[in-house]
């Protein structure tokens, strides 16, 4: 299975160039053929994903916008694109990688005014153009987030490529109280055995935390992955080849509020700015624990009121089509009825191991998942 | 029209304040009323004095269909300023001399309606004799007639006790002109409105495109000259017209009623006023009736209780034969029960008429005697002022329903009956017993008979409602036939003229003609500005002709922005009236009120503030022509705020500012195009160098993207084997007519072109292939020939904006 991996992502590495290259090339041809040089990619907007019934995530629908150079904003903007091809192709042959911020600054350092980004959300904005239209993910052009992914904690042994050889660890045994760190590039993983009986996604690191000293990941021979609010490419990439992969059913354990759903939403359906690579990052199996409005009211959770922008939250997510099924239609209508959100914390007023030792054996038992 | 006639009476005012002074001098006079003849101070006279002049010169050229050639010099001598007018005009004799330039106020020609500029200004003899009055010096004339071997000189006084001028010299002398007057006049004056003495000259220029004009004074080197406009036309002769009857003032009537030869009214309506023929005399004859005479009362016929005429005037009549007196009276009788209502004078024609049947039918003659008892009864009857009779009640009963159908239902029954009644005593108690009376004086009946309701009937009748009775009763009274009084019994009474005037002002009567008026037209207007000032956009327009008062008007306007204009500070406004320059009181104008009252930022330009004069390099131009164009003052200077002179000067600049909208919007869209082609002229060639560089391939060419993206008109050519193939691109959304000429160093062969034919011309051993197709948007054009051997190309494109050409001309 290793090499199977190692394999892919070498041809795909291989391959990133080139088709960077190409999609160079495409835009030579429109200029040497007397055209005005553009490129498609999808809208990405709330309105244009759709789902795929085949891999069960929300992708892209058939809206397209065109970058085209027929105005001085979009030739500015191709500019850039045809100058990030030419970092990024360099990057590649010379084997070395950069983080989206670097990729910002490092345009200062271009000779050409108009080809520097103006701010971070340009630079990031075309890669995730050249991602999508060259259909190769961002980490094979060595490009990575400038905040780390998040930490793993649980009966798993498994081997990671680093710059600096392969390492072996298990996610219990080799590491301290805060776990293995998730690399950017999670494929360079390579699952060696485990205990593990499912995959806990939490979204807080009080309440991982709290899981960790409470031994719940080995009480429970639960991996505890830790979210870290709106979870990084590769937090959602390992989770999913831990269900892929390792056939774990993954829940996902947030606030009870809008936002916590979102992250829900991102982790099961893939996130609207991602999903071109929905199949490859979201896990349309993954379950919500909580909490859930329902829980606020029948463990009669401590509250806080909802403010207008989470009002405002809840009847957007209504109408976003990853939402639209009866439970999520139920669980946000009460939440809007009962006017009030609780956090994962809450629990606390009933005991440190209430969670542990009640709420979590509850819910998992409730989904099947114990 | 005669020019050099227009003299201070134009409209009466000069005239009516002159004769009010006749005791005293005309120095006197002059003295007093200077600083209405812009004669106030020594820096306005010089310019009134050029003004009067130039005015004066151009009218005379005009009248003889002579372009305009005018000197005008003024000449600084320390004590006095000298200032010459020369024109090229039909020049004038001795006898003309003294009407035109001595006598102040000569000439009588107040109702005359033309534009003309005289109206404008109060003559050029004013100048003569202020020069006279300040210099002591003669005004000296020189003068050529057309064809004349010889020129005059005249020196010429004017004698301020009896204001007749004299002529003091009078000697043949040569002249270099073939025709034309030259008037020197020293005067007392100074060079401080030298700018609005500028200011004329040019704007003369402007207005009067037609025209050379040469201008020097003490501080230029060498006179200005202000060329004739290419291809200007003297202005149409215009129709003099008859003044309308609702453009006429009391004093300008009581003067025609002077003047006129007709003796009666109605002959001098038809015969003194436009649009006036014998229906509309008619019917200003009968409101004039209404107004002189008052109306009579139509009383409806008495009902059967109420009375019997036929026996009332059978018992008038003595002595006529039993028969002949009863047809008498049933005729009578017959004829008055015929009519809804009746008035006194009806009944008598009615009697007249029935007299004049007996008479025919009985052969007894029925006299003047017989028909007035006759008719006394009759009307005692449907009056009810009988014997066993109540008139205040026969009257009241008849009135009532009138009341009744005017005033609001929900009056009760005893106010109504009241007003009636008391409305009916006035008719009773009036000494006329035809029931004759004016409008006020039934007006005054009815104030009355409501007031006396009000106060012992404790109701109220209010204002309209005393008005829609007053309708009412009026509306059933009848016109007498009275004969009007005649033409001098009206001249004589100011009363009776008043009334004419207002029966004249109260009858519909269709507009006047406007052929009397001549603008300068749309495309002199604009011509006019485009050889004053060097602007980069010029806009006329001309409205239609339209009525203000009895008074036609036509409104002109026109705007030149940009180029040399200046950018400093708020648009230039220059006002005209009948092509004579506004130099004064810009502020009163309504001219410049319309302008102010405009919103520019409409129209592309800067206003601080939303109202105001715009800010910006332009000029705005207004011409108002008109037959009597209505002044604030006597020095006409400013335009009177006259809502529809207002109305038309909006509408003229409103039309030419759309065009200068345009035009600033496509300035505008043009710079924006040059800044992106600019910007796109940087980006796009690092765009294809880094392409290249990436792709490892050759230096791209991008002028054909570079066109495209820019919507430009691209024209290519290819040449492949002795074949030459030029192709026109279109990538703009309208179609493009490009002028094209290829100039080829062989002779080009086989010539096949889409849409226009190419045409090929040699010249020096150089050809030149013209070609003018049409592109339609989107589309391409090609036109193709072949050539033997080498040669060389060089393509010029016309017609089509630099910015939006891309010329990839070079094989």
């Amino acid at each position: 299975m290793s090499t199977e991996t190692n394999e892919t992502a070498n041809a795909t590495e291989g391959n990133a160039r080139e088709r960077l290259l190409d999609l160079a090339a495409q835009f030579y041809d429109q200029f040497e053929r007397g055209d005005v040089p553009h490129m498609d990619v999808p809208t990405r907007t709330k309105t244009n994903i759709e789902y795929d019934p085949e891999q069960k995530v929300w992708v892209y629908g058939d809206r397209k916008s065109t970058r085209s150079a027929n105005s001085v904003r979009g030739a500015q903007k191709l500019l850039k694109v045809i100058y990030s091809i030419d970092f990024l192709a360099n990057q590649l042959e010379e084997d070395r990688s950069s983080t989206l911020r670097e990729l910002y600054y490092l345009s200062e350092s271009w000779d050409l005014d108009e080809a520097q980004f103006n701010s971070q959300d340009e630079s990031n904005q075309i890669i995730e153009d050249l991602e999508i239209v060259s259909d190769v993910r961002r980490e094979e052009f060595h490009m990575r987030p400038e905040e780390s992914g998040a930490k793993v904690m649980g009966p798993l042994r498994l081997r990671e490529q680093t710059n600096r050889g392969d390492r072996e660890i298990h996610c219990q045994h080799d590491v301290g109280q805060g776990g293995y760190q998730i690399p950017n590039d999670p494929d360079t993983i390579e699952f060696l055995d485990n205990d593990a009986e499912f995959v806990l996604c939490v979204e807080t690191g009080g309440m991982r935390d709290r899981l960790v000293e409470n031994g719940f990941d080995d009480e429970y021979n639960a991996l505890v992955v830790h979210l870290g609010g709106q979870p990084a490419r590769a937090t959602r990439r390992l989770t999913k080849r831990l269900h892929d992969e390792l056939g774990l059913p993954v829940t996902v354990f947030t606030d009870g509020d809008p936002w916590s759903y979102r992250i829900y939403g991102s982790v099961a359906y893939g996130s609207i700015k991602s999903a071109h690579l929905s199949k490859y990052l979201a896990t349309p199996e993954a379950q919500f624990i909580g909490v859930q409005p329902e829980d606020i009211v029948e463990y009669d959770l401590p509250t806080d009121p909802l403010a207008d922008s989470d009002i405002n939250a809840l009847e957007s997510e209504l109408e976003d089509p990853r939402f639209q099924t009866d439970y999520w239609e139920e669980q946000i209508e009460l939440q809007l009825d009962i006017d009030k959100k609780s956090e994962q914390q809450a629990l606390a007023s009933y005991g440190l191991d209430f969670v542990t030792d009640t709420y979590l054996p509850e819910r998992l038992d409730e989904m099947g998942v114990l | 029209m005669s020019g050099r006639q227009s003299t201070l009476g134009e409209e009466g005012i000069a005239e009516e304040l002159a004769e009010s002074q006749r005791s005293i001098s005309i120095a006197e006079f002059f003295e007093k009323n200077k600083h209405m003849l812009g004669f106030d101070s020594g820096a306005r006279a010089l310019v009134t004095a050029v003004k009067e002049g130039v005015d004066n010169s151009l009218d005379a050229c005009e009248e003889a269909d002579i372009m305009p050639d005018i000197y005008v010099e003024v000449e600084d001598l320390g004590d006095y300023f000298r200032l010459v007018i020369e024109d090229n005009g039909p020049g004038i004799t001795k006898e003309q001399l003294p009407k035109v330039f001595g006598k102040l106020l000569y000439g009588s020609r107040f109702h005359k309606r033309e534009q003309n500029r005289g109206q404008q200004g109060i003559g050029i003899s004013a100048a003569v004799l202020y020069s006279q009055l300040t210099s002591g010096k003669p005004a000296k004339i020189t003068s050529r007639t057309k064809g004349s071997e010889t020129a005059h000189y005249f020196e010429l006084i004017i004698d301020t006790d009896d204001n007749e001028p004299e002529i003091s010299v009078d000697e043949t002398t040569t002249w270099d002109r073939p025709h034309g007057t030259r008037i020197e006049i020293e005067m007392e004056a100074n060079l401080r409105a030298r700018q609005q003495l500028h200011d004329y000259i040019k704007h003369t220029a402007v207005v009067n495109p037609h025209a050379r004009i040469e201008f020097l004074e003490p501080n230029i080197e060498g006179p200005l000259k202000f060329e004739r406009a290419d291809g200007a036309q003297l202005p149409a002769e215009t129709e003099e017209i008859r003044p309308h009857p609702h453009g006429v003032e009391l004093g300008t009537l009581l003067k025609m009623l002077e003047a006129t030869d007709s003796y009666s009214i109605s002959g001098f309506l038809q015969g003194e006023f436009t649009r006036v023929g014998a229906t509309t005399a008619e019917k200003v004859l009968n409101n004039f009736r209404d107004r002189h005479f008052g109306r009579e009362m139509a009383w409806q016929p008495p009902k059967a209780h109420e009375g019997d005429i036929e026996v009332a005037v059978r018992a008038a009549v003595a002595n006529k034969g039993k028969d002949a007196t009863k047809s008498f009276a049933r005729a009578v009788a017959e004829a008055v029960a015929d009519r809804e209502r009746i008035a006194n004078h009806e009944l008598r024609s009615i009697v007249d008429a029935a007299a004049e049947d007996a008479a025919d039918g009985f052969g007894t003659t029925f006299g003047s005697t017989v028909r007035e008892k006759a008719t006394t009864a009759a009307w005692a009857e449907i009056t009810g002022d009988t014997d066993d009779g109540e008139p205040r009640e026969t009257l009241a009963s008849d009135l009532y329903g009138l009341v009744d159908d005017a005033t609001s239902s929900r009056k009760d029954d005893a106010t109504l009956k009241g007003l009636a009644d008391r409305i009916a005593s006035k008719f009773v108690d009036s000494e006329d017993e035809r029931h004759r009376c004016t409008r006020d004086e039934l007006d005054d009946y009815v104030q009355r008979a409501a007031e006396s309701t009000e106060e012992y009937d404790d109701a109220t009748v209010g204002e309209t409602a005393r008005e829609n009775v007053c309708e009412a009763i009026w509306s059933v009274m009848v016109t007498v036939p009275d004969e009007p009084p005649n033409v001098s019994t009206v001249a004589n009474g100011r009363d009776t003229a008043s009334e004419l005037l207002e029966a004249m002002r109260e009858t519909d009567i269709i507009s006047p003609p406007t052929d009397c008026l001549a603008p300068i037209t749309e495309r002199l207007v604009e011509e006019g500005l485009r050889k004053e000032f060097d602007a980069d956009f010029y806009a006329a327009a001309t409205r239609d002709a339209a009525v203000s008062g009895g008074d036609p008007f036509i409104v002109e306007a026109g705007i030149a922005y940009g180029g040399e204009l200046d950018d400093g500070g708020t648009v230039d406004v220059m006002r005209f009236a009948n092509r004579v320059p506004l130099v004064y009181q810009r502020g009163a104008c309504a001219t410049t009120d319309v302008v102010k009252t405009i919103n520019w930022r409409n129209y592309g330009l800067d206003q601080p503030g939303g109202s105001g004069l715009p800010n910006g390099p332009a000029v705005v131009m207004v011409h108002v022509a008109s037959t009597n164009v209505p002044f604030t003052s006597e020095s006409k200077d400013a335009i009177a705020n006259v809502p529809a002179i207002e109305d038309e000067i909006e509408l003229a600049i409103r039309e030419a500012a759309r065009e200068l909208k345009s035009f600033l919007n496509k300035r505008r869209s043009m710079r924006q195009r040059r800044e992106k082609q600019d910007k796109l002229g940087t980006i796009l060639p690092e765009m294809a160098t880094k392409l290249a560089a990436v792709t490892g391939r050759k230096a791209l060419d991008i002028d054909d993207s570079l066109a495209r993206i820019m919507n430009n008109v691209l024209v290519e050519r290819e040449v492949e084997d002795g074949t030459v193939r030029l192709v026109v691109e279109n990538n703009d959304s309208t179609n493009a007519e490009p002028e094209i000429t290829d100039i080829v160093t062989v002779e080009p062969a086989a010539v096949e072109a889409d849409g226009d034919d190419a045409r090929v011309v040699e010249m020096d051993g150089e050809w030149f292939l013209k070609w003018s197709p049409t592109v339609a948007s989107g589309d391409e054009a090609v036109l193709n020939y072949k050539i033997d051997g080498e040669a060389e190309f060089d393509i010029s494109v016309d017609g089509i904006e630099s910015a939006k050409l891309t010329v990839d001309g070079e094989p």
